[in-house]
């Protein structure tokens, strides 16, 4: 009876310490840093000699991951540059888009790198670096569509998908208050609903759409609402000052030594 | 000094009782009540969750609920029967039936039945609930029919043999005798099955929600976002319990008035 008992309980014990390593239902996958010439680090990662991103992925072209599991994209590339600068390894934890800007603050990484879009409500809560790619919204339409779903007033009584919690939402609820609008959590969704017709519309970023529409080859950027211009950010929280100036010193180094060039060339031509 | 047994085992039990006493002093002065409130329980955004909450995320979650709970029921009666029949294609059938909605997670069967089907086929859902309830019911039934198989099969088996020999059939003797009997035996795995049921719900969202069609996740979810706290989404955890916990009192008083009445 006493040896089934120490037996159980080290079991337990057991289980309990293989649940606390397990975690939460994120992945993560690391990229190896060079060392040399790197800057100095006045920041505190929250994981020794790593800067952890949080990211919504897979986001063609801004985080995605290659064939070999290393990370890349536009957002991506330019993490890996920062992580580079201070001699940090990337490590990426990814998890849905709704709310991500709160990650930092709560703690599960230093910075968010996912296409987020600096908003007044979202500065509220979260630290944005400087402005690092300029997008607006637009319209994926079924090929069919392409002609008749092409003006905010076409979705009239149409369904339009939209991802909860992006500016993407925002502005289909303000600027087309007669569609019926759907959000989905998962930006995968959307696109099978418009494949299924469940939806007639997505309204979401311009490079995204873009993307998508070259890849499938069975949908189609509509219309472009370029006179509303957003730009992207990355997110750090509020007390995390240092991390915000560092990344925005790399920003600024980037743009006049052709890094930022090189990357935006490599991604939208 | 020599201790009886007793005395020992009233000493521990002494020393547990002192242990925990002293465990809940110390977490209750260790914690950081202001902030645990400030971050998970601020009053202003709790008064500001209701009525929505209830009047239409409580509402399209019991919706969904119902609906699967009642196409469950119905096919989980209807897989069960078939998987005691004498006829082997109808138990094959629903073998294979059980043992793929059981196997599959819940989250990948309203994909594949949700988008993957009208993708496929060119048919359309009609209307959001339909799509989101038809999934989770014929998950539950999946679930239903073993638990009602069971059921049946509790009941003894002189009980057919006498309903046949005083020339019932077959069905005749199923409705009459046997599945009366069951009933008794099933209805506390059954309002189990309906309280997972009420929490599956939380999933169906991942098919796209309008603002009519939120659930109670899905609302406490929203509500994080637009708060950046996490209130809401310990009131919408205080509604589910609100709903489950009064069934699952029932099933308690339900499993006691059994035990007295068997006796």
């Amino acid at each position: 009876m006493a040896r089934t008992t120490r037996l159980l309980a080290s079991l337990a014990a057991l289980s309990f310490v293989v649940a606390s390593c397990g975690g939460s239902s994120s992945s993560s996958d690391t990229t190896a840093a060079a060392s040399t010439g790197t800057q100095e680090l006045k920041f505190t990662p929250i994981a020794e000699g790593k800067l952890t991103v949080c990211s919504d992925a897979p986001y063609e072209p801004f985080e995605f991951q290659n064939e070999d599991k290393t990370w890349t994209g536009f957002d991506m590339d330019i993490m890996t540059a920062i992580a580079q600068r201070y001699g940090l390894a990337l490590e990426v934890t990814v998890q849905p888009f709704d709310g991500i800007w709160l990650a930092p603050k709560a703690g599960t990484c230093d910075v968010v790198a996912s296409s987020l879009t600096i908003t007044e409500e979202r500065a509220a809560n979260a630290a944005f670096s400087e402005g690092y790619f300029d997008s607006f919204q637009s319209l994926l339409v079924r090929t069919a569509d392409k002609d008749t779903l092409n003006s905010l007033a076409s979705l009239s009584g149409k369904t339009v998908a939209v991802q909860t919690g992006t500016t993407g939402e925002e502005y289909a609820k303000t600027n087309a208050p007669d569609a019926k609008i759907q959000s989905f959590d998962d930006a995968a969704a959307m696109f099978l609903a418009l494949e299924s017709k469940q939806v007639d519309a997505v309204l979401q970023d311009f490079p995204i759409n873009a993307f998508r529409a070259i890849k499938m080859g069975t949908s189609v950027v509509s219309i472009k609402f370029d006179t509303e211009s957003e730009k992207y950010g990355f997110a750090a929280s509020q007390d995390n000052t240092e991390l915000v100036k560092a990344i925005n010193e790399s920003l600024a180094e980037f743009r006049t030594n052709g890094v930022y060039d090189g990357i935006y060339k490599k991604y939208f031509g | 000094m020599a201790m009886s047994k007793r005395k020992k085992a009233q000493y521990r039990r002494i020393a547990v009782y002192v242990l925990s006493i002293v465990a809940l002093l110390a977490v209750a002065l260790v914690v950081d009540w202001g902030r645990l409130q400030s971050a998970m329980f601020q009053w202003d955004i709790v008064v500001d969750q209701f009525p929505g909450i209830l009047t239409s995320a409580a509402k399209n979650t019991i919706i969904f609920t119902i609906f699967g709970f009642a196409g469950g029921l119905s096919f989980g009666l209807l897989f069960a029967l078939m998987r005691l029949s004498t006829v082997r294609p109808y138990r094959w059938f629903a073998a294979t039936y059980i043992e793929i909605f059981r196997g599959i997670p819940l989250l990948v069967t309203l994909l594949i039945l949700g988008f993957g089907i009208p993708i496929a086929t060119g048919w359309h859902w009609p209307n959001p609930y339909v799509q989101g309830a038809v999934p989770l019911a014929l998950v539950a039934s999946a679930y239903m029919a073993e638990t009602i198989r069971a059921g049946i099969e509790a009941v003894p088996k002189g009980q057919m043999e006498a309903a046949r020999s005083l020339g019932m059939s077959y069905s005749r003797a199923m409705i009459s005798i046997i599945i009366p009997q069951a009933l008794r035996i099933i209805v506390p795995p059954l309002t189990n099955e309906f309280v997972l049921l009420i929490k599956d719900t939380s999933l169906i969202s991942v098919l796209g929600v309008t603002a009519g069609t939120r659930d109670l996740a899905r609302f406490g979810r929203d509500g994080v976002n637009h708060t950046a706290n996490a209130t809401p989404l310990i009131v919408a955890g205080l509604v589910y319990l609100a709903m489950t916990v009064p069934l699952t009192q029932l099933v308690a008083w339900m499993e006691r008035r059994e035990k007295a009445a068997s006796r």
